[in-house]
């Protein structure tokens, strides 16, 4: 497909989709839906187990406090209690990229709600009962409030920043100050475009940290034997194979001495990537004898201890000519990552090769600070940054176009990235690389755009008390994963010829059971029923999956089952031609049989060969049928630190939002009327399921837009730890319509030409508002979220700049 | 949750006014919605829980024309919703009723509890106010009546003693041509607290009655801008006048649910949209 324009656009809306594939491209209902509807669907918080104890904890009240002293005694002293631990009991380090944190705060706690003590009992209300019984004496000191204290470094967070172990060469801690990496990308000469512009413009966008939310809190039971290096750990995370490498690092021993069982998870959001409570518990079970404990978080502890997305700040600068052309960007962004990096300096990190939005720049320079702040820490959060890094470029592309007096879409489709075009890291973008502009064009005319309202529009609705506005904005995402990730499935056949498939990723709810099921039913050509793929993933049986996160799965996933079906068809294949006394080349599949091309009634079925073919004689041969296929991202290389030069993402997948808003000029609601979503997805999967994913994170992204955000105290203490005050949007807020379109420029390496979308639902949802709230009143916003108290105070003022 | 209590569920009134005479550290049950939050989040510590829901006095709800409306202590807000006598006769406190919570907590909360919990953002108060509840109270030494107007005495406090229960809400017969609404805004369209609330009541002789909650320490009646008003006449004019006015009679503070500038601008604003939509019915 070539890149067409608005008028040639061509889309699929819900419900119209056609697959040219008999199984790929199905709305098949989910794999584990019934399961999970009728309540039979087990997961951790679920599981009990014989001798087990429960853990509580005790947190610290202050943002940045000397422990001065801990008293257990009494704790100890309770009937029914087997442990009581805190900071002086281990030096358990822990941490992702930086080892900067202690699975129990010890000497200094460093956000309010950091661990500073825990119990394992014999009930959950006897360990609760002796954490209250624990004394703590702090010295509350002055916290490094926000992203100025941080990063004027009179206090610092971590005193010992340069001390810190790091992934080298990919993170850059910066001494004697409080950012935990500098990242930076550069592309040509910024000065010398910026001397070439006809306007610069600088502006300056922020937004707060929030919270993941999943219907399921952190929980998780481990069992870790005193006397051996043995640690068993069931938990509600995403990736159990990195949190088994990354137990193996904190405990110093072997990753095969750890094993890690997940059942179904539900929901995380980036939020049970990489480890958490189970170092914490680990320490309480061997303080307990080795017993299993199990500690499940109450919902004000996620709000309160478990990490967030980290809040931003994004300063951007733009030079264009008269005519619209951009010549130069210069970005710093600022992210307040809270106590300690986890995945928020990877986010950091991203945001150098994933912040620009996509434009064909010849000039272009950004800078990525992930700073310490004495908050509550960051971590990954659907969208990986990139929601907030295109609040920035998309409100600034908005901005851009008022000023030079040129419509949005035309002014962003002069800029948009085409084939033949580099992005910021060097990557040849071709035709296979996805089309923005077929997406933007896609929205611009679901949504009937025919240009902003004049200021006589405004005055004139006005006087009605509501007021419309449209407004649209990109989005672009790749993975964010080292280059040499990995992935692994593996097939067996049954004796009735059902495939019984492992993998080594973790279905929360994004759908990787069911579509690669699907891919299992396209390849052997087979009927879905006869496709399982085992829903409890672990270390000791399934096969290595690297993390589930950045929205890859369906595409390694995709490529390693498509290799296993063909490796299985390949001994099937073998074992036919002996059967059929025919050389395999002769052979082929369908229906649940190999047979000849030529005589396609000389045919042996799967399941006469599943384990092993026997003659009429009796004599066998062949065997059990297994097959295994992997996908290893090909082609991908670090940054170079100085220019963030290289091949960073397995595949981008370019997107679009455009949303029609009514506002209530005196109370400032918001009312979403249509989001209409565009996504260059290669190749629809599962047709239901993309759908939910983009109706999920068109809600998800308006919270961040109209509603979310934490708030602190001057002391730095979380002024909303409960949902009363830490609102996630309802089936009410959800927009009255939304209309997703799939456009299907195939990935030359992805499986059918797919490419992943699942984060992508989410980003840019704020930036269209943001942009349509402009339309709407005249006004440029500047913060998120728009609540209707900022946007009805911000009408109030009568300023068009409201920060 | 630290608390460690002892529970009674009597069967009649007077055990229970005997438990709350002896016992002082005791909490009621009825709903639970408020009480289980103070006790989950460690507010309170409760020696005692007395659970009134088996008493039978305390389920009455009972409309006698031309007097008016009794709500027992047991009554849960759904009940106020499907109840046509509500519907007809009480409408903001109708409308605040199908504001409050979610579906699920309106089927376990009690109007009775809404008042007690003394919130000063609580949605029922209001409209409550605006038709002069009486709150009747009962204990061993007898039963007292109050008006809702004095009940409240400050954030979370009532002039309920340790040893009183509150048995019912009345609400005095309004009579033909009277018409009351409840607005409030909220941080989003599904279940939230109120960031300001407004109920409104014209009265048979076309007299405008005000009252507003999360604007001071308690839920308010404005009868000072109410006289002002009503001398006044109600007109377009005037309405727009005590819109503008209103943010004298309140005191909002600024916290996390909203800045003290916001409030006041909505109390305007809902108030005037109370009042037009009252005008706008009548016309």
């Amino acid at each position: 497909m070539t890149h067409s324009e608005l008028d040639q656009c061509t889309y699929q809306a819900h419900g119209n989709y056609e697959s040219s594939y008999k199984h790929v491209g199905q709305p098949y209902v989910r794999k584990d839906a019934l399961e999970k509807v009728t309540g039979q669907a087990r997961y951790a918080f679920d599981l009990e187990m014989p001798g087990m104890l429960y853990a509580k904890t005790l947190h610290s009240p202050h943002a940045r406090a000397k422990i001065v002293r801990i008293d257990k005694s009494k704790a100890e002293a309770l009937l029914g209690v087997k442990a009581v631990v805190c900071g002086e009991d281990c030096d358990t380090r822990v941490g992702l990229y930086m080892q900067d944190k202690l699975a129990i705060a010890t000497c200094e706690t460093r956000y309010q709600g950091e661990v500073v003590a825990a119990v394992a009992a014999t009930t959950e209300a006897i360990a609760e009962r002796a954490v209250s019984l624990i004394e703590v004496e702090y010295e509350v000191l002055e916290p490094v409030r926000n992203l100025d204290d941080a990063l004027a470094a009179k206090i610092l967070v971590h005193e010992n920043i340069a001390e810190i172990k790091h992934v080298e060469g990919v993170f850059f801690p910066q001494p004697e100050s409080n950012i935990a990496s500098l990242n930076r990308s550069l592309k040509g000469d910024p000065d010398a475009g910026f001397a070439d512009a006809d306007l610069v413009l600088e502006n300056k966008f922020t937004l707060p940290a929030v919270a993941h939310v999943p219907l399921e809190t952190h929980v998780a039971i481990v069992a870790a034997d005193p006397f051996t290096d043995r640690i068993r750990i069931w938990s509600s995370a995403q990736s159990p194979f990195a949190l088994r490498q990354l137990m193996a690092w904190s405990f110093n021993v072997k990753e095969s001495d750890i094993e890690v069982h997940v059942p179904y998870v539900g929901g995380a959001f980036g939020g049970k990537a990489g480890i958490h409570l189970e170092p914490l518990i680990a320490i309480l079970s061997r303080a307990s004898g080795g017993a299993p404990v199990k500690l499940r978080m109450t919902r004000e502890q996620e709000f309160n201890y478990l990490p967030t997305r980290a809040g931003m700040r994004g300063k951007i600068k733009t030079g264009v000519k008269k005519d619209g052309t951009i010549v130069a960007s210069d970005i710093v962004y600022d992210w307040d990552s809270g106590a300690y990096a986890d995945y928020g300096v990877n986010v950091g990190k991203t945001a150098v090769y994933g912040g620009l939005g996509p434009y064909d720049i010849d000039n272009a320079a950004i800078v990525s600070n992930t700073v310490y702040t004495n908050k509550v820490f960051s971590t990954a959060y659907r969208g990986f940054g990139h929601l907030e890094t295109l609040w920035t470029v998309e409100r600034q592309m908005d901005i851009l176009s008022q000023k030079l007096g040129i419509d949005p879409y035309e002014f962003r489709m002069k800029n948009i990235l085409r084939p033949g075009a580099t992005t910021i890291s060097g990557e040849l973008v071709t035709e296979s690389t996805g089309s923005p502009s077929d997406c933007l064009s896609a929205v611009v005319k679901e949504i009937g755009w025919t240009g902003r309202k004049s200021e006589e529009d405004r005055k004139r609705e006005w006087k009605t008390g509501k007021i419309r506005g449209k407004g649209f904005a990109m989005i672009q995402k790749a993975p964010a994963m080292p280059p040499s990730t990995a992935t692994a499935v593996i097939l067996q056949m049954a004796g009735d010829g059902h495939i019984k498939m492992m993998i080594g990723a973790i279905d929360y709810g994004q759908g990787a059971l069911t579509a690669m099921a699907q891919i299992v039913a396209q390849e052997l050509d087979i009927p879905m029923e006869m496709v399982e793929v085992v829903t409890e993933t672990n270390t000791q049986t399934n096969p290595y999956d690297w993390n589930t996160v950045a929205s890859k799965y369906t595409f390694m996933g995709g490529n390693a089952t498509i290799q296993a079906c063909g490796k299985m068809l390949d001994q099937m294949k073998d074992i036919a031609g002996q059967a059929l006394h025919c050389a395999p080349e002769f052979l082929t599949h369908g229906g649940g049989y190999i047979y000849n091309v030529h005589r396609p009634d000389r045919r042996v079925a799967y399941k006469d060969m599943s384990l092993g073919y026997a003659y009429p004689d009796g004599n066998g041969i062949g065997g059990p049928l297994i097959a295994h296929g992997i996908c290893m991202a090909d082609g991908l290389t670090n940054l170079d630190p100085k220019t963030g030069a290289g091949s960073p993402a397995l595949a981008w997948t370019f997107g679009a939002h455009a949303v029609d808003i009514e506002v209530d000029v005196e109370s400032g609601n918001i009312t979403v009327l249509k989001v209409a979503s565009a996504f260059d997805i290669g190749q629809v999967i599962n047709e239901r399921m993309v759908y939910g994913q983009v109706v999920g994170g068109v809600m998800q992204g308006i919270g961040s837009a109209i509603l979310e955000g934490y708030k602190f105290s001057p002391d730095n203490v979380l002024m909303n730890p409960s949902f009363t005050d830490n609102k996630i949007p309802t089936m009410k807020d959800m927009p009255v319509e939304v209309v997703p379109i799939y456009i299907e420029n195939p990935q030359l390496n992805g499986p059918y030409g797919a490419r992943g979308v699942a984060e992508h639902t989410m980003i840019s949802i704020p930036s269209a508002i943001g942009n349509a709230l402009y339309d709407a009143l005249g006004i440029n916003y500047y913060h998120l979220p728009l609540t209707p108290e900022n946007v009805a105070l911000g009408i109030i003022s009568g300023e068009k700049d409201i920060y | 949750m630290l608390s460690q209590f002892d529970y009674v569920k009597p069967l009649v009134l007077d055990e229970a006014l005997d438990v709350l005479s002896r016992d002082t550290d005791t909490y009621i049950l009825a709903g639970g919605t408020d009480l289980l939050i103070m006790l989950r989040h460690e507010l309170i510590n409760a020696r005692h829980i007395l659970d009134i829901k088996a008493i039978p006095e305390l389920k009455v709800f009972s409309y006698v024309e031309g007097k008016g409306l009794e709500i027992g202590a047991n009554v849960v807000v759904n009940k106020l919703i499907e109840s046509e006598v509500v519907r007809d006769n009480y409408k903001a406190l109708h409308d605040a009723a199908s504001c409050l919570a979610s579906y699920q907590l309106r089927n376990r909360a009690t109007l009775v509890g809404n008042i007690c919990n003394a919130s000063p953002g609580a949605d029922l108060p209001p409209a409550l106010l605006i038709y002069n509840a009486t709150v009747k109270i009962a204990s061993k030494d007898g039963v007292r009546t109050v008006p809702l107007k004095e009940f409240f005495t400050g954030v979370k406090k009532t002039q309920l003693t340790k040893h009183e229960l509150v048995v019912s809400v009345f609400l005095p017969e309004p009579g033909q041509d009277d018409d009351s609404c409840y607005l409030r805004q909220t941080r989003l369209k599904g279940h939230d607290l109120s960031t300001v609330g407004v109920a409104c009541r014209i009265d048979k002789n076309g007299k405008a009655c005000i009252g507003i909650n999360a604007v001071a320490i308690t839920p308010l009646r404005l009868t000072a801008l109410e006289d002002e008003l009503n001398a006044k006449g109600i007109t377009e004019e005037s309405i727009l006048w005590a819109a503008d006015e209103i943010k004298n009679h309140i005191r909002p503070i600024s916290d996390v649910r909203s800045s003290k500038e916001y409030r006041l601008h909505m109390a305007g604003v809902l108030f005037k949209r109370c009042m037009m939509q009252l005008m706008d019915k009548e016309a």
